[in-house]
């Protein structure tokens, strides 16, 4: 029981970190970023260069966000906003745009499957049930990424102009607020955090050109049922990805990988705005 | 440009073509359509090496009945839609005469129907889920009958491990082996509480390594698709301070070793290991070595079997006295040939009589051969093929 | 049906018609000849490849149609081809092959895939999703069809597949030339229907779908519809897949195929059917090519293009071709090239129709007890109304009092939050906005919405869509318009500007012409939203000149919102004054006028 409850939390975590970066960028944009999956890819890869070049794991954290964030910053100028008036093209461009990434990774690493070592590893004990330790720690970048960006939009002058995007672009323009450069430094946070999240899962996974793929529909998935709100965010990935993992142990873990999207299609056919309350 | 002039540079290059290719008969074409994208692409540069040492090695002591061999490879995307091309592109336009190859079981039953249309003589040298024939086909790799043994045994046996828990990706290979695996566990009075397949792709084990420790089974049985599944469930596992005894079915020794700690412990089984010690594996290592250098690709338990296929191939040919298929597919069933796994022979309908190799990974990454069987039969694979 | 000797009001375009059906007609002989003469150049390999190429062209050609004639972007066009091929390696490998048995799985392909576009698009197409969602159910299907096989066991084959099942035993020259065969066909019928008045039907929802729904359209229905028949034309390709090539793998579902698909038509030219033809078959034939020899480097390059072609040039690569060439032509060779027109096209004036509402003799509109909410805000409460067959009813009220919002509760069941309305007699319960003007109600929109993309002689067709079904094959030479639509056009000027693109219109324009769709529909209630904004004075009297003959000729029923209130009073035979959300005053002009209250709110309101 505990375990269970546990793999629903941690689950929900490592859902949560992997979503949020696409999260912001369609609550502000309303894009959605296809690219999503190679800016995880690239976390990954990220993670495998530093240590390669023999720097701590924990290098990797800043390195793979500060990365992420520049090759956003780069995708925004030159695709996606070309595209802001077109949103079905975004799609498109992105999705392109993560083949792009994809092959280019395997033209520099080969297409093989790489292994980071993972700086924690083992099981400690929880209520009397020993659990994956790495998990647990994602439950806690979970909650980090909650609060961190929370604080960024609502204690931050940037937040509030972002905020107000959100709520309103031609409002917030006519208010004199630039929303070319809100747009601009949302992608290249929402790509740094992608990228981070890539890094960050690395130690459950392996590093191959297809690592962000497998997560891409699932974040997609969840971002269309939250609508624009990290709270909506939370409660999606705690009803979904707990309903994988429980669709997964009480009848087969086959269909509790459709679990996801298939309740997320069905859900969004009967409240098309998901968990968003409006 | 006059008439003498123009005689010359035709002369020097008849020359330098004779130089290069040493024989003026027509080549003998060996096809192999391979996964250079896709699932297979990891292994399947060090396929290609292990053909190329062969040919060269064939070819520098004389050829086969006077002929060069050559080699044409193709992709195939190590999936169904590639393999028809690449097949297409070999038999119908490069127009080979034989295929010899090492790809996924999507890409080879794709491509058997080509091979049935072009009538062309085929080596499949990957091991796969068995029980794959067609009167074109051979085999020189292993199949479930031949390399579940080794590992149950020990367990059962020597470890005294009464229950197991199977773990697979949901795909031909990953049910087959275990399938196979089920049967005879419980043929040698084991107990099997629980197997659970994930999909292919899918990278989360959370659910099923829930289970497992619910079960608390004392040995795990692993059959997951090659690469990522591979390294997501032994990394998960492992986080999630799982105990048991490990054999993984589906981990080769190049794997193994890049997973560094994570593999400690796991049991495989295999027909090849690098670090064999009979003469003609030493030999194979140092040509290959020779040949490559630094861009040597680690041989492994699917690169040999390609590079014994094509002595085999060459045998057969022998044996037939010429390139036609009817006779070389009888004799490739009546060859043997003296490889770095051993002596192999495909007399088994259409499979071969393999020694297997049981292994355990090293803390160093490392593979240890604790024990082998030799000779072990591949079972009824085609019963209804000679 | 339109009336032969009816008298012609304007006629437009008529000799380029003739140029460009010869030269459809020689573009199909050549592609047919070209696929039956094809086998002797090539040798075996390309025709193998190629094969297939041509049964991939087909998804294109139909994914064409489905995204970039009517705007659906699926990705699971995948899922239907699957269906096809797997419908005969199932049946091949588990039943044996007779010619019973291939003609059962055929017809079972098309029946499952059809279901299942159906499934498909009930959950795509329903109310108040958005576009994206349409995304997320193709996006859904083929991953759930995919895995579906996977865990299929020894039945599907799982990841192998099946293979080397008993086929149809046919040269490899005889499939070329039948894949060759029934691309040419199917894209001669697909050029033929997207250029019928029912193609421009698909073009119409694509642009505006809300103003098709105000139409009578069920876009709903026309786009499952579309759906379903693109499925079936999917699965047959993927039969003859299967039939041809003897292995079905569960790749085929996938939706990395899907996408692929995408690409073809993304590259080739979305809306323009030869388009994504050319890029399926060019990519498809470059990747056996150059795939092999330079895999990565070849996606790679396909990957650029794609976002290449996305951001700078949508159109794609086709009219970028045909342009050049137009280019060229006109100064090379100093040759005026013919540009597509409008066929020839004769204005006549539709017989008269007996309205619904003269037949019934029931009141147009009559509301009982209206509320609307959004959450506790309440914009609506406790309105009564009536209006009868005759009347022209004003709405006024200082911005916010909720009259916008009243005429969306009349014109879109599902609108309201509680009360009752009909419309001629008719309960409109939470019937959607097609179903309401097929009881008579035609709506005008505050903001002028045509159709951008089509002639002003096309969107006046579309609005005849539910009088007179539209062809699938051919254009009909003359359009017939009921009186009240012909006097706007005539007045306005627009009945000389019939071949023009909508987009080009002046916003005066735009506005009379929406005013001449919506009457097109001989409606019996008219809802118009402030049709006078921003147009000059004498449009403006034009404008109630037609209406108030409207009114007393034809009995119309007209609600109009209007913030002009010497419009109103010219025009109106009645005022209801709404205020926060209620009903305050209905009375007569003069009485509403006179009256002090009005006088308060308004100065309330404004300041």
């Amino acid at each position: 029981m505990t375990s269970q409850i546990l793999d629903i939390l941690t689950s929900a975590a490592i859902l949560y970190v992997v979503a949020a970066g696409l999260l912001i960028v369609f609550g502000v944009m309303k894009i959605i970023n296809f690219a999503h999956g190679g800016f995880l890819t690239m976390g990954g890869y990220c993670a495998l260069a530093t240590a390669d070049l023999g720097l701590s794991p924990l290098f990797a954290i800043p390195i793979s966000f500060l990365f992420g964030a520049v090759v956003g910053m780069v995708v925004e100028r030159l695709i996606v906003r070309p595209l802001y008036s077109r949103p079905l093209d975004a799609i498109l461009a992105t999705w392109g745009l993560g083949i792009i990434i994809g092959q280019l990774i395997t033209l520099i690493y080969d297409r093989g499957v790489h292994f980071v070592q993972s700086p924690i590893s083992g099981a400690v004990d929880v209520m009397g049930e020993s659990y994956s330790q790495y998990r647990l720690v994602m439950l806690v970048v979970a909650i980090l990424f909650g609060v961190v960006l929370a604080a960024v939009l609502h204690g931050t002058r940037l937040g509030l102009m972002t905020r107000a995007v959100i709520m309103n672009e031609d409002l917030a323009r006519g208010l004199g607020i630039d929303s070319g450069l809100v747009r601009f430094v949302t992608f290249s946070l929402g790509a740094g955090l992608a990228s981070l999240a890539g890094t960050l899962i690395t130690p459950l996974s392996s590093v191959d050109p297809s690592l962000g793929i497998s997560w891409l529909v699932n974040a997609f998935m969840l971002v269309l049922v939250s609508g624009s709100s990290l709270v909506s965010l939370g409660i999606a990935a705690v009803v979904l990805g707990g309903a994988q993992v429980l669709i997964s142990s009480y009848a087969n873990p086959v269909y509790g990988s459709m679990a996801i999207v298939i309740l997320a299609a069905v859900l969004l056919r009967v409240r098309p705005q998901g968990f968003a309350n409006d | 440009m006059t008439m003498i002039n123009r005689k010359a540079i035709g002369a020097a290059v008849l020359l330098a073509s004779v130089s290069t290719s040493a024989f003026a008969a027509e080549p003998i074409k060996i096809g192999i359509p391979i996964g250079l994208s896709g699932a297979n692409s990891v292994v399947a540069p060090s396929v290609v090496q292990s053909a190329e040492l062969a040919v060269a090695e064939i070819n520098a002591a004389g050829g086969v009945l006077g002929r060069p061999l050559a080699l044409e490879v193709a992709d195939d995307q190590s999936g169904a839609a590639g393999a028809q091309k690449a097949y297409d592109n070999l038999i119908f336009q490069k127009k080979v005469d034989a295929l010899i190859t090492m790809e996924t079981s999507a890409a080879r039953n794709a491509g058997l129907p080509i091979v049935a249309k072009g009538k062309t003589p085929f080596i499949y040298t990957s091991y796969y889920e068995g029980r794959s024939c067609s009167p074109y086909m051979y085999v020189d790799a292993w199949v479930p009958d031949q390399q579940v043994a080794p590992i149950v045994d020990l367990f059962v046996d020597e470890k005294k491990a009464k229950t197991f828990f199977l773990i697979g990706s949901d795909y031909a290979y990953g049910r087959g082996m275990l399938a196979f695996s089920k049967s005879y566990i419980e043929k040698k009075g084991g107990k099997v509480v629980g197997d659970e397949y994930n999909p292919m792709d899918a990278s989360d084990w959370t659910a099923i390594i829930s289970k497992v420790k619910a079960a608390n089974p004392d040995a795990l049985i692993l059959s997951t698709a090659g690469g990522a599944p591979n390294v997501t469930l032994t990394k998960q596992y492992k986080a999630a301070g799982i105990k048991a005894l490990v054999g993984n079915l589906g981990v080769d020794e190049g794997t193994a070793k890049s997973m560094g700690t994570d593999a400690e412990g796991v049991f495989l089984s295999a027909s090849y290991v690098s670090s064999l010690d009979s003469p003609e594996n030493k030999k194979f290592l140092a040509a290959m070595k020779a040949k490559f250098g630094d861009g040597l690709k680690t041989p492994n338990d699917l690169s040999v079997p390609q590079y014994e296929a094509i002595y085999l191939y060459k045998l057969a040919i022998e044996k037939a006295g010429s390139t036609k298929q009817e006779g070389v597919l009888k004799a490739l069933g009546e060859v043997s040939f003296q490889g770095p796994r051993g002596l192999i022979k495909m007399d088994k309908q259409r499979h071969a009589a393999l020694t297997m190799y049981l292994g355990q990974v090293q803390g160093d990454g490392s593979v240890k051969v604790l024990k082998s069987f030799k000779d072990v039969d591949p079972g009824a694979q085609c019963p209804n093929l000679k | 049906m339109t009336d032969r000797h009816a008298p012609v009001i304007a006629t437009v375009g008529g000799s380029a018609a003739s140029k460009l059906q010869f030269g459809f007609l020689a573009a199909t002989l050549f592609g047919l000849a070209l696929v039956i003469l094809a086998p002797y150049a090539l040798d075996t390999y390309t025709m193998n490849v190629l094969t297939r190429s041509l049964l991939y062209a087909i998804l294109a050609l139909v994914l064409d149609l489905l995204w970039g004639y009517t705007g659906i972007l699926s990705y699971g066009l995948s899922a239907f081809f699957a269906i096809g091929a797997y419908a005969l390696g199932l049946a091949s490998t588990h039943l044996g092959f007779t010619p019973l048995i291939a003609v059962a799985a055929f017809a079972a392909g098309l029946v499952i895939a059809a279901l299942v576009a159906a499934l498909t698009g009930w959950l795509a197409f329903g109310r108040g999703v958005t576009p994206l969602y349409v995304s997320v159910v193709t996006l859904a299907l083929p991953i759930v069809v995919k895995q579906g096989l996977l865990s299929g066991g020894v039945f599907t084959g799982s990841s192998s597949g099946l293979s080397g099942f008993e086929s149809f035993d046919l040269e490899i020259e005889t499939w070329f030339r039948m894949g060759g065969i029934a691309l040419v066909i199917l894209t001669a019928l697909c050029w033929i229907f997207v250029r019928s008045d029912a193609g421009r039907v698909l073009i119409a929802v694509r642009e505006n779908e809300l103003r098709c729904r105000y139409l009578g359209i069920s876009t709903v229905r026309v786009k499952t519809w579309l759906m379903i028949v693109t499925a079936m034309i999917a699965a047959v390709a993927g039969y003859a897949y299967a039939a041809y090539t003897v292995v079905v793998a569960p790749e085929l579902a996938g939706f990395e195929f899907g996408t692929e698909i995408l690409i073809w038509v993304a590259l080739g030219g979305r809306g323009t059917l030869l388009g994504p033809v050319i890029g399926a078959l060019v990519i498809d034939l470059g990747s056996a090519y150059l795939g092999g020899s330079i895999p990565y480097v070849w996606k790679l390059v396909v990957g650029l293009a794609f976002v290449a072609v996305i951001v700078v040039m949508p159109r794609g690569f086709l009219p970028l071709f045909s342009s050049a060439w137009r280019w060229l032509a006109a100064t090379v060779l100093r040759k005026p090239v013919a540009v597509a027109m409008d066929a020839g096209l004769r204005l006549v004036c539709a017989p008269a129709q007996e309205t619904i509402s003269a037949a019934s003799g029931a009141p147009s509109v009559e509301i009982r007890q209206l509320s609307k909410r959004f959450g506790s805000l309440k914009v609506l409460e406790g309105i009564d109304f009536a209006a009868s067959p005759g009347e022209l009813v004003s709405l006024v009220g200082p911005n916010g009092a909720g009259k916008t919002t009243m005429m969306r509760c009349i014109a879109d069941g599902a609108e309201r939050s509680g009360g009752e309305i009909t419309i001629t007699g008719h309960d409109i319960a939470r019937l959607p906005p097609e179903r309401c003007v097929a009881f008579g109600l035609g709506r005008k929109f505050q903001t002028a919405t045509i159709f951008d993309a089509l002639s002003v002689a096309d969107c006046l067709r579309i609005a005849r869509t539910s009088h007179e079904t539209p062809s699938f094959v051919h254009r009909e030479t003359s359009l017939a318009l009921p009186q009240a639509a012909l006097d706007v056009i005539t007045a306005t000027g627009l009945d000389r500007m019939l071949g023009v693109e909508a987009r080009q219109l002046s916003h005066g324009e735009k506005q009379a012409l929406e005013l001449a769709m919506v009457l097109a529909l001989e409606p019996s209630v008219l809802l118009l939203d402030e049709p006078t904004a921003g147009l000059t004075k004498s449009e403006r009297m034009l404008i109630g000149s037609i209406l108030t003959r409207l009114v007393r000729d034809h009995a119309l029923c007209v609600l109009l919102v209007e913030h002009d209130l010497d419009f109103v009073r010219e025009i109106s035979s009645r005022i209801v004054v709404l205020h926060q959300g209620r009903i305050v005053l209905d009375g007569t002009v003069d009485e509403v006028v006179g009256s002090a209250l009005v006088r308060d709110i308004y100065a309330g309101g404004h300041a």
